[in-house]
């Protein structure tokens, strides 16, 4: 009998089969592991995340979610309260206002780069991404320079799952927890010397006369360093992984930079890193046959929606000519990805900077450690070796 | 399912089928139609998903504040008729819209 268990490290490593069966047998599917309907169509789950009142994310988003996170974030609160949120920090994360940042992000890319450059092998993740995204994030959120390399720890910490329970583990609470105090001390740092910065902006902003209250000014800070860190270095690993992959793809990237941007939006489309997040039914929908009542979650497997043949032709095939428009890589409707802007302008320039000094490389593991996560999938470790 | 008639940058008319409540944005990009970028995935952050709407205007709700603030940074020119295409709810009393992509968009 088919299960989809989003727990399992068969799903981390290859959730792709189990989408395809979802997909054509079960488009409507009830996991008892995860407790949870999933949604795997493309169609569906469009329908849904444009249905916001039905499919609600006020009790969260993530798959496993954090304790008491829901509520008072971004992505865990509905319209209209989640829109004045938005509001406050969308600005500072229009294309047109991240042009400022993209010379920093190019000088952080090459230094990154040179301390790989000639190195046999290397690990993607641990000796170049993360040191990259944690560089970039302090920079855009013009947080202090000292605690890089534990924020980074604990934001990939925070966002994983125990397979056995099911559940955030003491170790994943504690990451949290950790950076729910580190936020305090930056919210409480920007109060007392205010800056020209997000963070400055965001802890004092008043909507209409209506305060955030310290709950959304905290959890929102978060969230928003977890996502900076976790979601782009995620993803940019799975972009590399494509690179390794595909190395007709990657040739032709390294001889014409200009093609980065389609492989991006094609990696989005094809294993990007946020796999499926979640809602909470308000009103009884029924839906191919099955009828899912109002308190119960459901999961909008994104990762599946991408490969849905029904709306993307040869699905499985990595093309980086498809141009692949609506792909759900970044979610969509009211709760779309605030950072797929500056996501975009990030791994550009990573990855200009990344290809002028190794344009050549290969995978050297073939079965690769996938973190443990019902939301998220990246590895741990991706290990490339040059010729 | 209502039908949307989009005409593209270079002048062809494209017809496309819409479940209610999809947005216009989500018709186009799903379809492939030419002369939508949508970056933000329909969050109303990006202002390139700007169309010019040409029959029904009368049936749409007037843009909330999000919108009219977004519609100050399009890439085309701003006419009286434009709005972003991800705010525009399909339902059948928009059955038959017609709307035109400008040039560009970024």
């Amino acid at each position: 009998m088919f299960s989809f268990d989003p727990y399992s490290p068969a799903v981390d490593a290859d959730p792709f089969p189990f989408y395809k069966t979802l997909r054509d047998e079960h488009p409507c599917f009830w996991s008892p592991e995860a407790e949870m309907w999933v949604l795997s169509r493309y169609t569906d789950i469009v329908t849904a995340l444009n249905d916001w009142q039905t499919y609600s994310s006020a009790s969260g988003n993530l798959m496993t979610e954090l304790p008491n996170r829901a509520g008072s974030t971004l992505g865990t609160s509905d319209p209209p309260r989640h829109d004045r949120l938005r509001a406050l920090v969308q600005h500072a994360f229009l294309r047109r206002n991240l042009e400022a940042l993209a010379e920093p992000m190019r000088a952080i890319a090459r230094e990154a780069v040179a301390e790989i450059k000639d190195a046999k092998e290397f690990d993607f993740i641990g000796d170049f991404s993360s040191k990259f995204t944690v560089r970039v994030l302090f920079a855009a959120l013009g947080l202090p320079l000292g605690d890089e390399q534990t924020v980074r720890d604990k934001a990939v910490l925070m966002v994983q799952s125990d397979p056995k329970t099911r559940a955030k583990g003491p170790e994943h609470i504690d990451a949290y927890n950790w950076m729910r105090e580190y936020a305090a001390g930056v919210i409480a740092e920007r109060r007392k010397n205010p800056q020209n910065d997000l963070i400055s902006h965001f802890s004092m902003a008043e909507i209409d006369g209506d305060k955030l209250d310290e709950m959304e000014v905290l959890l929102t800070t978060t969230t928003l360093i977890m996502a900076g860190i976790e979601s782009l270095g995620g993803f940019m690993s799975m972009f590399a992984l494509n690179m390794a992959d595909f190395p007709e793809a990657r040739r032709q990237l390294a001889a014409n930079p200009e093609l980065i941007a389609d492989a991006v939006e094609e990696s989005l489309r094809f294993n990007t890193s946020a796999q499926r997040f979640r809602r909470r039914l308000q009103k009884d929908v029924t839906l191919h046959g099955q009828t899912m009542k109002a308190g119960d979650f459901v999961c909008l497997a994104y990762g599946s929606g991408n490969r849905d043949e029904r709306q993307f032709a040869n699905p499985d095939v990595y093309d980086i000519t498809r141009k692949p428009k609506g792909h759900l890589g970044f979610g969509g409707g009211v709760h779309a990805c605030l950072g797929s802007a500056i996501a975009r302008i990030a791994i550009k320039i990573a990855f200009e900077e990344f290809f002028k000094a190794i344009p050549e490389f290969r995978r050297v593991e073939a079965d690769l450690p996938w973190m443990p996560s019902s939301t998220f999938r990246s590895p741990l470790r991706l290990v490339l070796a040059r010729p | 399912m209502s039908k949307v008639t989009f005409i593209e940058p270079a002048g062809n008319a494209v017809d496309v089928d819409v479940a209610d409540g999809w947005s216009l944005m989500q018709a186009a990009t799903s379809n492939g139609v030419d002369g939508m970028e949508a970056e933000c995935s329909g969050s109303c952050a990006c202002a390139t998903c700007h169309c010019y709407v040409e029959s029904h205007e009368e049936l749409l709700p007037a843009p909330a504040e999000n919108e009219l603030a977004m519609l100050d940074n399009v890439a085309a020119e701003r006419r009286s008729n434009s709005r972003l295409a991800c705010q525009i709810k399909m339902s059948d009393a928009l059955d038959g819209i017609v709307v035109r992509l400008p040039a560009t968009q970024v």
